[in-house]
Protein backbone atom coordinates (compact mmCIF):
# COMPACT_ATOMS: atom_id res chain seq x y z
CA UNK A 1 0.00 0.00 0.00
CA UNK A 2 1.45 3.62 -1.05
CA UNK A 3 2.72 5.46 2.35
CA UNK A 4 0.40 8.94 2.46
CA UNK A 5 2.82 11.91 1.75
CA UNK A 6 4.07 13.69 4.46
CA UNK A 7 1.80 17.28 4.82
CA UNK A 8 -1.34 18.30 5.40
CA UNK A 9 -4.22 20.52 3.96
CA UNK A 10 -4.51 24.03 6.34
CA UNK A 11 -7.51 26.36 5.31
CA UNK A 12 -8.83 29.89 5.81
CA UNK A 13 -12.66 29.06 6.56
CA UNK A 14 -12.42 30.96 9.73
CA UNK A 15 -11.18 34.06 8.38
CA UNK A 16 -13.48 34.38 5.31
CA UNK A 17 -16.27 33.70 7.62
CA UNK A 18 -15.24 36.51 9.55
CA UNK A 19 -14.66 39.06 6.76
CA UNK A 20 -18.20 37.84 5.51
CA UNK A 21 -20.05 39.34 7.71
CA UNK A 22 -19.15 36.94 10.72
CA UNK A 23 -20.76 34.21 8.95
CA UNK A 24 -21.19 31.56 11.91
CA UNK A 25 -20.51 28.01 11.32
CA UNK A 26 -23.89 26.60 11.68
CA UNK A 27 -25.02 29.26 8.46
CA UNK A 28 -21.86 27.85 6.14
CA UNK A 29 -22.96 24.41 7.62
CA UNK A 30 -26.40 24.92 5.81
CA UNK A 31 -25.48 26.54 2.90
CA UNK A 32 -22.86 23.52 2.12
CA UNK A 33 -25.25 20.76 3.53
CA UNK A 34 -22.99 19.95 6.15
CA UNK A 35 -23.69 20.33 10.25
CA UNK A 36 -21.79 22.81 11.87
CA UNK A 37 -19.29 19.93 13.62
CA UNK A 38 -17.93 19.11 10.49
CA UNK A 39 -17.63 22.58 9.64
CA UNK A 40 -15.68 23.38 12.75
CA UNK A 41 -14.17 19.95 12.55
CA UNK A 42 -12.51 21.23 8.62
CA UNK A 43 -11.37 24.68 10.81
CA UNK A 44 -9.60 23.05 12.91
CA UNK A 45 -8.09 21.08 10.78
CA UNK A 46 -9.49 17.82 12.01
CA UNK A 47 -11.15 16.50 8.29
CA UNK A 48 -10.29 17.50 5.46
CA UNK A 49 -13.55 17.90 3.06
CA UNK A 50 -14.00 15.69 -0.20
CA UNK A 51 -13.16 17.98 -3.73
CA UNK A 52 -16.89 18.82 -4.17
CA UNK A 53 -17.74 19.95 -0.63
CA UNK A 54 -14.35 21.84 -0.76
CA UNK A 55 -15.55 23.33 -4.13
CA UNK A 56 -19.22 24.32 -2.40
CA UNK A 57 -17.15 26.28 0.44
CA UNK A 58 -15.40 28.25 -2.10
CA UNK A 59 -18.25 29.12 -3.97
CA UNK A 60 -20.23 29.90 -0.55
CA UNK A 61 -17.00 33.09 -0.44
CA UNK A 62 -16.56 33.59 -3.83
CA UNK A 63 -13.14 32.73 -3.97
CA UNK A 64 -10.90 30.37 -5.90
CA UNK A 65 -10.26 27.08 -4.29
CA UNK A 66 -6.61 27.92 -3.48
CA UNK A 67 -7.32 30.63 -1.76
CA UNK A 68 -9.68 29.04 0.95
CA UNK A 69 -7.60 25.53 1.17
CA UNK A 70 -3.61 25.14 1.02
CA UNK A 71 -1.19 22.24 0.79
CA UNK A 72 1.17 22.56 3.76
CA UNK A 73 4.18 20.44 3.09
CA UNK B 1 -19.43 17.04 21.28
CA UNK B 2 -21.19 16.18 17.90
CA UNK B 3 -24.60 14.29 18.65
CA UNK B 4 -23.52 11.53 16.66
CA UNK B 5 -19.98 11.05 18.98
CA UNK B 6 -22.45 11.06 21.68
CA UNK B 7 -24.59 8.26 20.58
CA UNK B 8 -21.12 5.93 19.77
CA UNK B 9 -19.96 6.64 23.21
CA UNK B 10 -23.39 5.66 24.67
CA UNK B 11 -23.41 2.30 22.54
CA UNK B 12 -19.44 1.80 22.98
CA UNK B 13 -19.64 2.08 27.14
CA UNK B 14 -23.56 -0.18 27.12
CA UNK B 15 -21.71 -2.80 25.17
CA UNK B 16 -18.65 -3.12 26.77
CA UNK B 17 -20.37 -3.59 30.44
CA UNK B 18 -23.23 -5.49 28.97
CA UNK B 19 -20.75 -7.84 27.56
CA UNK B 20 -18.05 -7.73 30.02
CA UNK B 21 -20.93 -9.01 32.17
CA UNK B 22 -22.51 -11.67 29.88
CA UNK B 23 -18.82 -12.90 29.26
CA UNK B 24 -17.66 -12.79 32.86
CA UNK B 25 -21.10 -14.91 33.87
CA UNK B 26 -19.71 -17.45 30.75
CA UNK B 27 -16.50 -17.97 32.65
CA UNK B 28 -17.19 -18.32 36.07
CA UNK B 29 -19.56 -21.51 34.60
CA UNK B 30 -22.94 -19.55 35.44
CA UNK B 31 -24.47 -20.25 31.91
CA UNK B 32 -25.21 -23.62 31.48
CA UNK B 33 -24.12 -25.96 28.61
CA UNK B 34 -27.27 -25.70 26.78
CA UNK B 35 -28.28 -23.59 23.63
CA UNK B 36 -31.25 -22.54 25.46
CA UNK B 37 -29.47 -21.49 28.90
CA UNK B 38 -26.70 -19.60 26.32
CA UNK B 39 -29.45 -18.37 24.16
CA UNK B 40 -31.66 -17.26 27.38
CA UNK B 41 -28.79 -15.38 29.09
CA UNK B 42 -27.28 -13.27 26.19
CA UNK B 43 -30.81 -12.26 24.93
CA UNK B 44 -31.69 -10.75 28.71
CA UNK B 45 -28.01 -8.92 28.53
CA UNK B 46 -28.66 -8.06 25.01
CA UNK B 47 -32.42 -6.91 25.50
CA UNK B 48 -31.45 -5.04 28.78
CA UNK B 49 -28.35 -3.27 26.45
CA UNK B 50 -30.97 -2.10 23.93
CA UNK B 51 -33.24 -0.87 26.08
CA UNK B 52 -30.64 1.40 27.70
CA UNK B 53 -29.49 2.56 24.57
CA UNK B 54 -32.57 3.11 23.23
CA UNK B 55 -33.44 5.03 26.32
CA UNK B 56 -29.97 7.04 25.93
CA UNK B 57 -30.42 7.76 22.14
CA UNK B 58 -33.98 9.54 22.96
CA UNK B 59 -32.16 11.24 25.69
CA UNK B 60 -29.09 12.66 23.70
CA UNK B 61 -31.48 13.54 20.79
CA UNK B 62 -33.81 15.75 23.65
CA UNK B 63 -31.24 17.41 24.56
CA UNK B 64 -29.17 18.23 21.57
CA UNK B 65 -30.22 20.67 18.39
CA UNK B 66 -32.09 19.96 15.51
CA UNK B 67 -29.13 21.10 13.14
CA UNK B 68 -26.95 18.42 15.05
CA UNK B 69 -29.53 15.61 14.52
CA UNK B 70 -29.66 16.45 11.03
CA UNK B 71 -29.12 13.78 8.38
CA UNK B 72 -25.56 12.61 8.60
CA UNK B 73 -23.14 14.58 6.18
CA UNK B 74 -20.01 13.28 4.29
CA UNK B 75 -17.31 13.61 7.70
CA UNK B 76 -20.08 11.16 9.48
CA UNK B 77 -20.59 8.51 6.71
CA UNK B 78 -17.05 8.69 6.25
CA UNK B 79 -16.40 7.49 9.80
CA UNK B 80 -19.00 5.38 9.80
CA UNK B 81 -17.84 3.50 6.57
CA UNK B 82 -14.08 3.79 8.82
CA UNK B 83 -15.46 2.06 11.58
CA UNK B 84 -17.64 -0.52 9.47
CA UNK B 85 -14.80 -1.39 7.62
CA UNK B 86 -12.65 -2.17 10.01
CA UNK B 87 -15.38 -4.84 12.47
CA UNK B 88 -16.05 -6.43 9.42
CA UNK B 89 -11.82 -7.67 9.48
CA UNK B 90 -12.58 -8.77 13.22
CA UNK B 91 -15.70 -10.21 11.99
CA UNK B 92 -14.44 -12.28 8.89
CA UNK B 93 -11.43 -13.56 11.30
CA UNK B 94 -14.05 -14.87 13.76
CA UNK B 95 -15.99 -16.63 11.02
CA UNK B 96 -13.20 -18.61 9.55
CA UNK B 97 -12.36 -19.28 13.93
CA UNK B 98 -15.94 -20.21 14.62
CA UNK B 99 -17.14 -21.82 11.14
CA UNK B 100 -13.54 -23.38 10.26
CA UNK B 101 -11.44 -24.04 12.61
CA UNK B 102 -13.51 -24.72 16.21
CA UNK B 103 -16.02 -27.28 14.91
CA UNK B 104 -13.29 -29.61 14.31
CA UNK B 105 -12.09 -29.66 17.77
CA UNK B 106 -14.45 -27.55 20.39
CA UNK B 107 -18.09 -28.65 21.85
CA UNK B 108 -20.77 -26.20 20.87
CA UNK B 109 -21.14 -23.96 23.51
CA UNK B 110 -17.80 -22.60 22.98
CA UNK B 111 -18.52 -22.28 18.97
CA UNK B 112 -21.80 -20.24 20.01
CA UNK B 113 -19.98 -18.10 22.82
CA UNK B 114 -16.38 -17.33 20.42
CA UNK B 115 -19.36 -16.32 17.65
CA UNK B 116 -21.02 -13.73 20.00
CA UNK B 117 -17.35 -12.47 21.09
CA UNK B 118 -16.24 -11.95 17.46
CA UNK B 119 -19.48 -10.26 17.08
CA UNK B 120 -18.77 -7.91 20.12
CA UNK B 121 -15.71 -7.43 19.26
CA UNK B 122 -16.17 -6.30 16.02
CA UNK B 123 -18.41 -3.69 17.30
CA UNK B 124 -16.93 -2.81 19.91
CA UNK B 125 -13.66 -1.74 17.12
CA UNK B 126 -16.26 -0.20 14.89
CA UNK B 127 -17.45 1.67 18.14
CA UNK B 128 -14.09 2.45 19.60
CA UNK B 129 -12.64 3.97 15.99
CA UNK B 130 -15.91 5.81 15.66
CA UNK B 131 -15.31 7.73 18.67
CA UNK B 132 -11.79 8.24 17.94
CA UNK B 133 -12.23 9.44 14.56
CA UNK B 134 -14.34 12.10 15.94
CA UNK B 135 -12.18 12.87 18.44
CA UNK B 136 -9.09 12.47 16.88
CA UNK B 137 -10.15 13.99 13.46
CA UNK B 138 -10.46 12.07 10.31
CA UNK B 139 -8.95 12.30 6.96
CA UNK B 140 -10.51 9.59 5.08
Amino acid sequence: MAKPLPGRVVNQIRLLRFMASEMTQAELGERIGMTRQTVAAIEAGKYSPTLEAAFRIAQVFGKPLDEVFQWEG
Amino acid sequence: MAYREKTAWLTLVCMIVAYVIYFSLVLSGQVGPRLLDIVWTFGIVASIQAVVVIIGHVVLAARSDADERARPDERDRAIARRGGSAGYYVLLVGTIVVGVVMPFSDPAPKIVNTALLAIVLAETLRHVLIVTSYRRGWHG
